[in-house]
């Protein structure tokens, strides 16, 4: 009896669960992560991720506020110091620029335009692959301001896990013509991204004047390099690019966690004490007297007497070990939560604007005029008063401005209108060689201040074959800080 | 005392119940033949009837005959059974078994086989040998006492504890061995997140297999090579550890055995892992501070008592010890100046090392184990139940862990041929302060590379007992008490600690029918259950660290992560076994597995700080919370196996396995594979027939195992981030899953050869093994260019090749005095032989397991052993480490690629010795790792910092090393003529060991009076790179059985008392400060330490009863 009843019990499980593989797709897909998403979603991920990159100060990411000696450490002096090995810096912008932004704004675009939209939203949709392509544009011409060549042609392809390094000029070659189509395409008058653009808030004639802005900042860079289409660019988007602070392309973040501004992690979340002001920018702002000091910095008390106060602006040596407390801060509106992320501004062109002025271009305005405008426009950005005086002083007024080039004039004064703007003012340093810098303990020559960034080490392991290639082709000096890249003739 | 009273009144019960009314009746007496002492509870059973009793205390039984009784059998464990004419005043003598030629292990599928007959290395401890240290984890115990098998000892309180079997086989899987319980696998995940692994911060949360019971253990099985797992599947290809444990025993009479013990174990931290300071400066990166006066490294333009004159004060900020040097006439205001509560307030206090060191920090740990057993059986059925508590205070403050296991296994015989067996097992722990592992918010990492050594930590104590608050040693500033980087550690311990829980079931349901004599069928269903909940706490006042989903930087909070984990097994097995001739013997096994397993988990945080003190909940939370990060994980696998076994003679045995799985992780193409194995042996022993050779095997064994995917690694997803202004952010994963994967392949092959000399006297066993583990499922790194950082393929091929042995050796035995040797030796070779070439031929050769602080990462390197530790290297001149002819410091290489060290042993041992003198048992084990490389960013920080003894101390010129370098022509215009002109006789300064870039020795003195004269990145990762090897007295236990005459007195069976100590001495280790086995956690990220927590040494005392 027992018997009969188990072996049906037997035959019962085993017919039942023996052999049931049906759910097995099912256990396989993933229930807590999307599979289908719009491509608009995409795009914003991944224009808070640039953002993040461009403006924050993480010592692992973006050392470009001590590389323009903006600022300096004060006890872990190892980033101004050059040390880009340890944190691997480098590999870290790859990370967040390939893999975070340029990955998803490639997908967005893909998912974007297969699409179908009705009739009237057609313009939208092709004005978004428009404003996608100006993105790319302006994130590979940071990637190669600052490596001097990166992969371009074959980059974003997983089933090509050795993509090539592309001639920096080829790139940047590439980029205008890339820039320019895209500026034919976009259509002003018509919709975009709407509240998804988180620069722009989808306003199509807004990335216009970006894409015009940002020609005029690639064809300047270029200009030591490639005069003609330099010359050519800036006259044909000079007349169509920012015309006022109104027009700046910011970020405008939010106060609460993880949507407020990156450096207000850096600066005060972490409750770190790392950055101050370096002497390189206080130095030269206490001898113009640069009203932007009490906008830019903190004053400390610098009195040696006990019970006499004597507030003043006091850089911390750059690249030394530097007290905290005895050194001017960051000033307390940048460390803000809500503290805008700056992308590209009216006062950067302006001084590109300037800057082609002397080099001959065709343009309506002088270059002292272009010079003015971009003081003034920081002036304004920041809030701060004393623009007419400033202006008439002897050593700022463009005509008897210290300096024997434009260059050391403009340069001067683009670095310190550029101010939190660290690739910004790298860039303007290695361009224009103003104004000048000082040298941190780890190096003791002029010419072994870093000029570019070495390939991420992970590149020699991972891409070998391509890295060897593109280090060669970088020059005798090959892969290293000092070796100019192909814009940078001075 | 009353549940013993009880106990004993249950035992009489019984006993009364089996000697019922007696007429006619004979007696007799059971003693051992081996010592003539009496076989309590020997069962003494009428042979061919259920009439039987069992012997006394004294050896003592009587008997009741039926009329037609004529013989009797005498039984007791471990002892062969006698039979026996009944007969009055018998006095009987009892055998022992010959444990060691009919052998019987237990093997995969719980399947129980003559040890001689196996075709692979098989090794079996018994329950006491991982029993007798108690501990949060048994399988720290295994330690030195199985050859083949690598257990890493983490130093962490309830901590992970990482095995592997016989070298890392899988190049980024999970390479720690299988658990499995009387046949049912127990998950052992390591539920440490990602941060946690790389050493960033949180806690270790331990391995889920350290919920497996000591007490309930009766041995332990190793399986090591793929032919013994290959019944298991796809899972067991990293080895099994097999536990069986304690069940009721058969018996002709009802019979009931109970046992209690009990434990107490007091820990305290061993002083050569932890640092020693030093005593001579204080707190500051560099002693000429920032101004000119006498006493730069205090002066910091602060007035504190409003006197009108700058007052000397502490760098507070500054958490390094390379500040001005101690001088207990200088008055300094220090933090513990500032509190109107303080002692010292308003104060200047001399600047001296503090008295009371970060050792005085920890405390006594003391554990308590108890246990109670009940046991017994009757000729129908058997059973089980034991209930366990184990309490924990650890070193650290505030911490503690408790674990409640009960367990009731029984079986019943419904007819003759048909048994049910059921088990249950709970447990329910407790875990409350585990400490901080990792580099960030972790007060060893302070303890370790961030100090300042004139700190009091019993000031420390005391201000934190005043105030309550996070009354820091590491203000901002003199008027600044905010926690810079470091908090107070008393008051951390009590604010920010974490807490967690796990309710756990494991069970089984099995029917065992006997179809014929020859045929057999069995059906199990099991389960494998639980539900975590770990929560974590940061208490507003405290320093800003990484913390919660997104591991964003906040100053307090508190998260929870909760996991629901359900295995399910339903298993069928026909087994056949027939002796077809006189020789020949046949076993045929056919089975089916169905396994599900599904892990859900979810975790969830406040976001931007707790907006109430004090309240711990996630709706406490500043800001509107992140999205929970939540994960489903679903799995099954069918499996289908049979295997034939013959045997022939009792001499050749020939085994043949197959197994076909189908795994739902696999794209459904490919989700079905077999594997196969064939095992043989040869005693040849039973051919020679020699006296002094008692048994003499060889044995040789090929299979292949078949590994399927982790979950969700076919189907490509996006991720969702947390929404901008109601916009949802959606991105695509750093990593490519791919649709096209096909199973990881193993293929094994193994020798062995086991022999026995006189009678067990001594004896070996011997393997020799070769894996090679193919089209390996891995996510291989890839250029970030590519848009990913990983991709999915099915590449690379890992080997590991060995030699193991296992020697025992019993040099005295006489009838009072025997002394037992065993010796475990294993040396695996492990080599990365390639990893991903694609089509047009271009070659992976590195594959970056984890990258970690200091630059440093852990790699599988083609050429190399698993587990390269890559970072920056020294410069090499003529062999020599070349130093730079300006600073004095060594160069660094270029770049952070260079292979620095590696992680793989390049042998394991252990050695313990059993002296047994009548009631005295003494034993001891040494256990021994050779080789292994660990780099320590506690000494790449902290020699950095200057907090080590070793940082001071005399120059070659008799002089302190911190004192300044000082040139014969300090007016030289340059550094480099300054150093041409030569050091003066008072110079400080030390001298590299090296060359210059030259070739010549170097002369150039490098600059102790800042930070970066030893550590951090002023130096090459190189060298802080220590080897791993250590030699430890693992285990000292002494026993003391009571004498029997005595204990029958008190109604007991056996008695004993014992003291137990663990890891009380580590003979040599060749790194500083620390012990060489912490880590994080377990898991395939080792070799690198940071803020790791000192060893402990244990010592316990113990008690057992059984009635």
């Amino acid at each position: 009896m027992y018997m009969k009843k188990i072996t049906i019990i037997l035959i019962v499980f085993i017919s039942v669960l023996s052999g049931c593989t049906d759910q097995f797709a099912d256990f396989n897909t993933d229930k807590k992560n999307p599979a289908v998403v719009p491509g608009e979603s995409l795009f914003s991920n991944a224009q808070k991720e640039l953002s993040d990159y461009v403006n924050n100060t993480n010592v692992n990411i973006n050392i470009f506020k001590l590389m323009s000696q903006y600022w300096t450490e004060t006890t872990y002096v190892d980033e101004a110091n050059y040390d880009l090995i340890t944190r691997n810096i480098p590999a870290n912008i790859y990370l967040r620029l390939y893999m975070r932004v340029l990955t998803d704004l490639k997908e967005s675009a893909r998912l974007i335009n297969a699409t179908d939209v009705v009739a009237s939203q057609q313009a939208a949709k092709k004005n978004k692959l428009q404003i996608i392509e100006m993105l790319d544009v302006y994130i590979y011409s940071q990637l190669v301001d600052v490596f001097g060549m990166v992969p371009y042609s074959q980059a974003l392809d997983i089933n090509n896990v050795y993509p090539k390094y592309d001639d920096g000029a080829a790139i940047y070659a590439d980029l205008f013509k890339r820039l320019d189509a895209a500026l034919t395409n976009l259509d002003a008058n018509s919709g975009s991204f709407g509240s998804a653009d988180l620069y722009y808030g989808g306003d199509a004639a807004a990335w216009v004047k970006f894409g015009n802005s940002l020609k005029i900042r690639m064809a300047i860079t270029i200009a030591d390099a490639d005069n003609a289409t330099a010359k050519a660019a800036v006259e044909s988007a000079a007349g169509k690019c920012f015309t006022s602070n109104a027009d700046n392309c910011l970020m405008n973040y939010l106060t609460s966690s993880p949507n407020y501004n990156q450096l207000y992690v850096d600066l005060i979340a972490t409750g770190r004490h790392d950055f101050v002001a370096s002497n390189t920018m206080i130095d030269i702002m206490n001898s113009l007297k640069d009203p932007r000091l009490s906008s830019y910095f903190t004053q400390v008390d610098t009195s040696t007497v006990a019970g006499v106060v004597k507030l003043a602006y006091k850089g911390g040596q750059y690249g030394y070990l530097n007290s905290f407390s005895q050194s001017s801060h960051i000033a307390d509106a940048i460390q803000a939560p809500n503290f805008q992320g700056i992308m590209l501004t009216y006062t950067e062109i302006q001084f590109y604007l300037a800057e082609a002025k002397e080099r001959g271009y065709t343009l309506p305005l002088t270059a002292a005029q272009y010079y003015n405008e971009g003081i003034k426009s920081s002036f304004e950005f920041w809030g701060t008063s004393g623009l007419a005086a400033y202006l008439a002083k002897p050593e700022v007024a463009y005509a008897t401005a210290t300096g024997t080039t434009w260059k050391q004039k403009i340069g001067l004064q683009s670095w310190l209108a550029n101010y939190t703007r660290g690739l910004e003012g790298y860039t303007t340093w290695r361009r224009l060689d103003y104004p000048i810098f000082n040298l941190p303990t780890s190096i003791t020559s002029y010419t072994d201040i870093p000029v570019r960034f070495t390939f991420p080490v992970n590149e020699q392991t991972l891409n070998a074959a391509r890295y060897n290639e593109a280090a060669k082709a970088l020059g005798a000096g090959g892969d290293k800080v000092t070796t100019k890249i192909f814009w940078d003739k001075y | 005392m009353r549940k013993l009273t009880f106990l004993i009144a249950c035992l009489f019960l019984v006993g009364l119940g089996l000697v019922n009314a007696q007429s006619k009746s004979i007696s007799g007496k059971v003693i051992s033949a081996d010592d003539g002492q009496p076989v309590i509870g020997a069962t003494i059973l009428v042979k061919g009837t259920t009439v039987g009793t069992i012997a006394n205390t004294e050896g003592v039984f009587k008997i009741t005959l039926p009329g037609n009784a004529k013989n009797l059998l005498i039984s007791y464990v471990g002892m062969k059974t006698v039979e026996i004419e009944a007969k009055n005043d018998l006095v009987i003598q009892l055998v022992s078994e010959d444990n060691l030629f009919n052998e019987v292990v237990v093997t995969a599928l719980g399947i129980t086989r003559d040890k001689k007959s196996l075709g692979y290395s098989v090794q079996e401890i018994s329950g006491d040998d991982v029993n007798k240290v108690k501990s949060d984890n048994f399988i720290t115990s295994l330690s030195g006492k199985i050859s083949g098998i690598q257990i890493k000892n983490n130093t962490n309180f309830g901590g992970s504890t990482n095995v592997i079997i016989r070298g890392s086989s899988s190049l980024t899987g999970n390479n720690q061995a299988l658990f499995v319980v009387d046949g049912i696998p127990v998950d052992n995940t390591n539920d440490n997140n990602s941060g946690q692994l790389t050493g960033r911060s949180g806690y270790d949360y331990g391995n889920a297999a350290s919920d497996i019971n000591p007490n309930d253990i009766e041995s332990v099985s190793v399986l090591k090579g793929a032919a013994a797992t290959a019944l298991y599947g796809s899972r067991a290809s990293h080895g099994v550890i097999l536990v069986t444990t304690k069940k009721g025993k058969q018996a002709n009479v009802r019979t009931m055995n109970v046992k209690v013990s009990s434990n107490v174990t007091v820990s305290q931290i061993d002083k050569s892992t932890f640092p020693t300071y030093q005593k001579e400066y204080g707190a500051g990166y560099a002693m000429t501070g920032y101004s000119d006066g006498a006493h730069p490294g205090l002066e910091h333009y602060a007035d504190v008592n409003g006197d009108g004159t700058i007052d000397y004060t502490t760098p507070y900020y500054e958490d390094a010890s390379r500040g001005e040097k101690f001088d207990p006439s200088l008055k300094v205001y220090q933090w513990d100046s500032f509190d109107p509560k303080s002692p010292n307030y308003g104060k200047a206090t001399p600047w001296v090392a503090g008295a009371n060191g970060p050792e005085t920090f920890f405390e006594t740990g003391v554990s308590t184990t108890n246990n109670i057993d009940i046991s017994g059986g009757d000729k129908n059925s058997t059973y089980r139940f034991s209930y366990t508590n184990f309490d924990q205070k650890g070193v650290v403050p505030n911490s503690q862990l408790t674990k409640n296991n009960a367990t009731f296994n029984g079986s019943l015989n419904i007819t003759d041929n048909l048994k049910i067996t059921t088990s249950a097992n709970y447990i329910n722990t407790a875990g409350k302060g585990r400490p901080s592992t990792g580099y960030n918010d972790n007060i060893m990492s302070s303890f370790r590379q961030w100090f300042e050594v004139n700190v009091d930590m019993g000031m420390q104590k005391k201000m934190f007992d005043l105030t309550g608050t996070n009354a820091t040693w590491n203000r901002v500033a003199w008027d600044d008490g905010s926690a810079a980087y470091w908090d107070n550690p008393y008051w951390l311990r009590n604010n920010n600690y974490e807490t967690d829980g796990r309710g756990r079931l494991i069970g089984y349901a099995q029917l065992d029918w006997k179809i014929t004599s020859d045929l057999k069928a069995m059906g199990r269903f099991s389960i494998d259950t639980y539900n975590e909940l770990q929560e974590e706490r940061k208490a507003i006042g405290s320093s800003a660290g990484e913390f919660g989903v997104g591991r964003s930087n906040v100053t307090s909070g508190y998260s929870r992560y909760t996991k629901a984990f359900t295995e399910s097994n339903l298993d069928f097995m026909l087994n056949y076994h027939k002796t077809i001739s006189e020789k020949l013997d046949l076993t045929a096994i056919l089975g089916t597995n169905i396994r599900r397993n599904s892990s859900e988990s979810v975790y969830a945080s406040t976001n931007n700080g707790l907006s109430v003190a004090g309240v711990y909940a996630l709706s406490n939370s500043v800001d509107a919370m992140l999205p929970p990060e939540e994960s489903l994980l679903q799995i099954g696998v069918n499996g289908i196996y049979g295997s034939v076994s013959f045997g022939y003679d009792n001499t050749y045995f020939l085994d043949a396995t197959i197994r076909r799985d189908q795994s739902s992780t696999l794209p459904v193409k490919n989700n079905a594979y077999f594997y196969p194995s064939v095992t043989g042996s040869y005693l040849f022993s039973n051919l020679i027939k020699q006296d002094w050779l008692t048994l003499g095997k060889i044995r040789l064994n090929y299979a292949e195992v078949g590994s399927s995917a982790p979950a969700l690694s076919v189907k490509d997803t996006y991720v969702a981030n947390a929404p901008f202004s109601g916009n949802s952010l959606v991105t695509v994963p750093n990593t490519k899953l791919n649709s096209d994967l096909k199973p990881e392949r193993q293929r094994a092959l193994e020798g062995g050869l086991e022999m026995n000399f006189f009678k067990s006297r001594l004896g070996f066993d011997l393997a020799l093994y070769k894996n090679n583990t193919i089209n390996q499922l891995m996510p291989v790194s890839v250029s970030y260019a590519t848009g990913y950082s990983s991709k999915w393929v099915n590449a690379g091929e890992l080997e590991n090749k060995g030699i193991e042995t296992s020697v025992y050796v019993t040099p005295v035995r006489t009838k009072d005095f025997k002394w037992d040797l065993r010796l475990n030796f294993s040396k695996n070779q492990n080599k990365v032989i390639s990893l991903f070439t694609d089509e047009t031929g271009n070659q992976v050769t590195n594959l970056q397991i984890a990258s970690l602080g200091g630059g440093v990462s852990i790699n599988a390197r083609v050429g190399e052993a698993y587990g390269a530790i890559m970072g920056s290297d020294f410069v090499y001149t003529n062999g020599q480490k070349t130093v730079s002819g300006t600073t004095g410091r060594y160069l660094k290489s270029a770049t952070n690629d260079q292979v620095i060290g590696n992680v793989t042993p390049d042998w394991n041992g252990g050695i313990s010795n059993t002296l047994t003198y009548k009631n005295f048992s003494f034993s001891f084990l040494i256990d021994v790792q050779h080789g292994g490389d660990i780099f320590s960013l506690d000494q790449w920080y902290g020699t950095g910092t200057g907090i080590y003894a070793s940082s001071v101390g005399s120059n070659d010129l008799g002089n302190p090393m911190r004192d300044a370098i000082v040139y014969n022509n300090p007016n030289a215009a340059t550094t480099a003529l300054k150093i041409a002109s030569g050091y003066a006789p008072t110079s400080g300064g030390t001298i590299n060991p090296g060359v210059l870039a030259d070739g010549s020795p170097n002369t150039v003195r490098v600059n102790n009076q800042n930070y970066g004269a030893d550590g951090w990145a002023y130096n090459p990762n190189a060298k802080f790179v220590y080897d791993a090897s250590y030699i430890k007295l693992r285990e000292v236990t002494l026993n003391y059985n009571l004498p029997k005459r005595l204990i029958s007195k008190l109604y007991l069976t056996n008695a004993s008392v014992g003291i137990v100590a663990s890891n009380l001495w580590i003979i040599s280790k060749n790194l500083p400060y620390a012990d060489p086995e912490a880590s994080q956690s377990s898991g395939n990220i080792q070799g690198w330490q940071s803020g790791v927590m000192p060893a402990t040494r244990n010592v316990g005392f113990t008690v057992n009863l059984e009635f």
